[in-house]
């Protein structure tokens, strides 16, 4: 129906551009020189446009090794948080604890302390456990500052699972352990991949523990990374919008490619889209 | 025979452990931390040379993240948990009597020893001053800086107007030159107004050249009508549209890009622009910019607020004799000689800034070294970041309208007593 | 219900959330202990030498009489009672956007989830360069359509919806997420069975889409609230606290107190209490599920 694809495609439009204005932007500014970006009125499309930023982005900081370490960093804690947050979505959701509310609130709480007033005991631990400039001294912290959010979003999907399901597993010989594994966690796989992804992207978007942890340059991550991009006392825009896009590009890749799975789900019983 | 074997084998014995004591010695692994502001590069050429000369010594420059708070957070973190990870620390001239509080810095005098009067002697006394704290030698200075006023000299020219001694002239000469020029882009007077530390010399600049300081005989001295000076200044070039409308957004950097483009007629700013403006090669001002002293009132004289930065060492280091013998070549004639003609940065001995070489890679030393040597300091107090934040956070309310003369007065005077007694 | 069996579910339930607790232990239950700890006393490392005298509740007593604090937890309300329900509304415009069917699915996904390929650090300063008086894209948008550039920034009202504006831009990609992947579980069965019904699309809404939605609702809600109690990046970016004080959040005092001015027994009594302020916050969230 004619009608109806209209508001499909302004629905589009609108998603896209909410979400593509700043990176196009950043990409446009990334051809630009610094001069450029003081005209006024502004320019949209470069005038000039110029591959040196992306050559600087590249020399001057080890940008790849900073997207390396990220990578490793998020997903490994990523793993762990998803991983320690199923088991205990699981026993939250499946049993019948006597102080149920009662560790989902100090779950909670966990989440409600400013990471700033955290920073110098959590340094001083790394430091006693000799992680300083390791990624676990990143990657421990980030498991932790994620799971709260990662058990609560798969508890809340763990809970649509009707029970009966494992219990035919169990039947035919699995454990609860099993039937976690085998039969909820794919059920509710929207809900698994959701936990990741905002694990996964709290950890990417992380800059305190980032910038305290790992002073040794080679052991920064992207955050942090790209803004070491310097001139004096400058913001050299075009050179840091390059490296930007060095940094998403692969995450925009990797969403392109997993987003049937991350949005999709593999939900059975007919859902929409 | 016995002794013979005794003696070979003692010989054997103490080359053994010389030369494993040698190889022992022979990496001491130094870390400097700088901020991306300071020139690394620079800093790093540096440490390459004594890298060279000291081959048992290697140096890890250490960037820190690019802004002064990033690099604050930073230090604050690792320092606070007393972190052995840095040697030698770039702090800002603002730092000296907060770090001495804070017992993050070790004392250098008994390092200099006999030669401390003679070494001290050959600085700008300035810097002397900032470094010494309760009598003992916090940190040596670096590179020194101050706030200039920059001026298009094509335009002054043009319209035949003076280089202005004092603020009423350069409104005047600001406003005629606008109202010939017709250029809508074209703003007066820039100076910091957001939020920063910048900002602190934004207030404090028209106070001194009002002949006013901040304390008197250790009391806080902010009753007299030359305090309300700073703010009725800017009011005035506000109203005289002398100002930028976004004052209150303006940090640093956005002065020199605004000259650098050509939209600007004076800046009160610091040092490094001047190499910017001359030798970038999208300036559009190149040669038409002039450096002065700042304005100041009728009757008072010109002031300057005092930048640079500082070596210090940290208190917590593992290797502190060979930092101090680093931190000591690093503030010597022959290293600020080499800052001056790579970086553009201002020595901090008056000998340097009258070197050949060093004039000739930047003629205007010659005139800067007398501002340089009349600059006055910020408040020096242990609590120094919150007398910053008062008076920078009032100075920016002024600015962006949301506090009159009197409220911004009232609340500085007011809450800086208990640190400015 | 036999013993033998509560036991074992017991024992179950605790193997299973035993990584967690230790996790937990291990990371960070000394670093909060440290902060109640130092709340207690007055620990001003820009003074070691006066050592870490027990003082009681006297650090919260003067939060009390602090003005900067009330403001600045006055701000923060502001924010989570403006960005909290804008990025759930935003959110979940976004996700039933999305949701359409779409022939090529990849861009519209794409553009829900960069918003958060974009580090939060470089957020704030995009938007920080978006909303500049002479150089950023609104006001220039805003000239072409023949208005006066606004001075956004240096502003206290206009500095609050342009970093409003980005936080929500932020947060609601966060919000889309989840509520998209409970958009998912609804079977298209109750929609076909309404339309038969003869029910239009706003009654499905209503009465389908968000009932079905609740739960996702709820736990975006909560995370965005506590997230929202701590705003910091984006403000910080944008505006560093000003004009002023004008939009400073308590984080942002936390943090200048504890790392700019190094008062830590303050600056953990400060933390102590947004701690309680997130609690306030969400305990109408929990309270509907306990009932629930």
């Amino acid at each position: 129906m004619p009608r109806r694809n209209i508001v499909v495609w302004f629905a589009a439009l609108v998603v896209a551009v909410n979400g593509f204005f700043p990176a196009v932007w950043i990409l446009l500014t990334s051809f630009k020189t610094e001069t450029e970006l003081i005209q006024s009125p502004i320019t949209y499309w470069p005038h000039a446009p110029t591959l040196a930023n992306y050559d600087a982005a590249f020399t001057a900081q080890p940008i790849l090794r900073f997207m390396l370490n990220s990578l490793v960093v998020a997903s490994l804690s990523t793993a762990l948080c998803v991983l320690v947050g199923a088991l205990a979505a699981y026993a939250l959701t499946r049993l019948r604890l006597a102080h149920r509310n009662l560790i989902m609130s100090l779950l909670l709480a966990v989440a409600m302390f400013p990471l700033i007033s955290l920073m110098v005991p959590l340094f001083k631990l790394m430091r006693e456990l000799g992680l300083l400039n390791t990624y676990l001294a990143l990657i421990l912290p980030y498991a932790v500052l994620s799971l709260p959010v990662c058990t609560l979003v798969m508890a809340s999907f763990f809970q649509d699972i009707p029970a009966d399901l494992e219990a035919a597993a169990m039947v035919d010989g699995c454990s609860r352990v099993g039937a976690l594994f085998r039969v909820v966690m794919p059920l509710a796989a929207p809900g698994v991949f959701t936990a990741a992804i905002l694990a996964f992207v709290n950890a990417w978007d992380e800059f305190l523990l980032a910038l305290t942890m790992m002073n040794r340059v080679n052991m920064r991550t992207l955050s942090v990374g790209i803004t070491l991009y310097q001139g004096e006392f400058a913001f050299p825009w075009p050179l840091i919008s390059a490296a930007l896009i060095i940094a998403i590009v692969p995450i925009c890749i990797l969403i392109a490619v997993f987003q049937e799975r991350v949005v999709g789900g593999l939900t059975q019983g007919g859902v929409k889209g | 025979m016995k002794t013979w074997k005794t003696l070979t084998a003692a010989t054997i014995g103490v080359v053994l452990a010389a030369s494993a004591m040698g190889a022992w010695a022979q990496q001491t692994t130094l870390r400097i931390f700088t901020g991306g502001q300071q020139r690394p590069d620079v800093m790093r050429k540096i440490a390459d040379e004594y890298q060279k000369r000291n081959p048992n010594v290697k140096v890890d420059v250490e960037v820190g993240g690019a802004t002064s708070e990033a690099q604050q957070q930073y230090l604050s973190t690792v320092l606070s948990s007393k972190d052995s990870v840095l040697d030698v620390i770039l702090i800002d001239v603002i730092r000296p009597a907060q770090w001495a509080a804070q017992g993050w810095a070790e004392p250098l005098d008994a390092y200099l020893g006999a030669d401390k009067p003679k070494i001290l002697a050959q600085y700008l006394k300035a810097y002397v001053d900032a470094d010494q704290v309760n009598g003992k030698l916090i940190a040596l200075p670096y590179f020194a800086d101050a706030q200039f006023l920059y001026y298009r000299k094509d335009l002054l020219e043009k319209y035949k107007r003076p280089v202005p001694k004092t603020w009423d002239e350069m409104m005047e000469t600001a406003r005629i030159v606008m109202e010939g020029e017709k250029n809508p882009q074209m703003q007066g007077f820039s100076t910091a107004g957001a939020p920063i530390e910048g900002t602190v010399c934004t207030y404090l600049v028209p106070l001194w050249g009002a002949g006013s300081e901040l304390t008197k005989g250790g009391k806080l001295n902010l009753d007299t009508p030359a305090a309300r000076e700073p703010f009725q200044l800017y009011g005035r070039m506000k109203q005289a549209g002398v100002l930028p409308k976004n004052i209150a957004e303006i940090p640093t950097d956005r002065i020199r890009i605004d000259m650098q483009a050509g939209n600007l007629l004076f800046a009160m700013t610091w040092s490094y622009v001047w190499n910017r403006l001359e030798n970038d090669a999208d300036s559009k001002v190149k040669g038409k910019i002039g450096v002065t002293m700042l304005p100041h009132d009728k009757g008072g004289a010109s002031a300057t607020c005092i930048g640079g930065w500082q070596l210090a060492v940290s208190a917590f280091s593992k290797n502190k004799a060979e930092a101090v013998k680093f931190a000591r070549w690093l503030s010597s004639p022959e290293v600020s000689k080499m800052q001056a003609i790579l970086a553009s940065h201002m020595p901090v001995f008056p000998a340097v800034f009258k070197d050949s070489e060093v004039l000739k890679a930047n003629p205007w030393f010659a005139d800067a070294l007398p501002v340089v040597e009349g600059a006055k300091s910020r408040p020096v107090t242990a609590q120094y970041p919150q007398v910053s934040d008062v008076i920078r956070g009032n100075m920016n309310a002024y600015l962006a309208g949301t506090k009159t003369t009197d409220v911004a007065l009232n609340d500085m005077k007011s809450r800086l007593a208990p640190f400015l007694r | 219900m036999t013993s033998g069996k509560d036991l074992s579910e017991r024992a179950l339930g605790a193997l299973l959330l035993a990584p967690a607790a230790a996790l937990l232990l291990v990371i960070v239950v000394y670093p909060i202990a440290t902060l109640f700890w130092n709340s207690l006393h007055a620990v001003d490392n820009a003074n070691p030498a006066a050592g870490e005298t027990f003082v009681a509740f006297a650090n919260y007593a003067r939060a009390f009489d602090d003005e900067r604090f009330w403001r600045s937890t006055w701000n923060t309300v502001l924010y989570v009672v403006v960005t909290v329900p804008g990025a759930l509304v935003v959110g979940l415009a976004l996700a039933l956007l999305a949701n359409l069917p779409f022939r090529i699915k990849w861009p519209v996904r794409l553009g829900l989830l960069l918003p958060w390929a974009l580090p939060l650090v470089f957020a704030g300063l995009i938007f920080r360069w978006f909303f500049e008086y002479r150089t950023g894209v609104v006001n220039d948008w805003l000239g072409r359509l023949g208005v006066e550039p606004l001075q956004w920034l240096s502003s206290p009202t206009l500095a609050f919806i342009a970093i409003s504006i980005a936080i929500v831009w932020k947060a609601s990609s966060f919000m889309a997420l989840i509520l998209l992947a409970g958009l998912q579980t609804i079977p298209r069965s109750l929609y076909e069975a309404a339309e038969v019904d003869g029910a239009t699309r706003w009654q499905q809404f209503w009465e389908i889409t968000l009932p079905m939605l609740a739960p996702s609702i709820f736990v975006a809600l909560i995370f965005r609230t506590i997230t929202a109690v701590q705003t910091f990046d984006i403000p910080f970016a944008m505006t560093g606290g000003g004009p002023g004080d004008s939009t400073e959040t308590l984080a942002m005092y936390i943090y200048k107190t504890t790392l700019d001015f190094l008062d830590f027994g303050y600056g953990s009594a400060l933390a102590a209490l947004m701690f309680l302020l997130s609690l306030i916050a969400t305990s109408a969230y929990l309270r509907h599920t306990n009932r629930a």
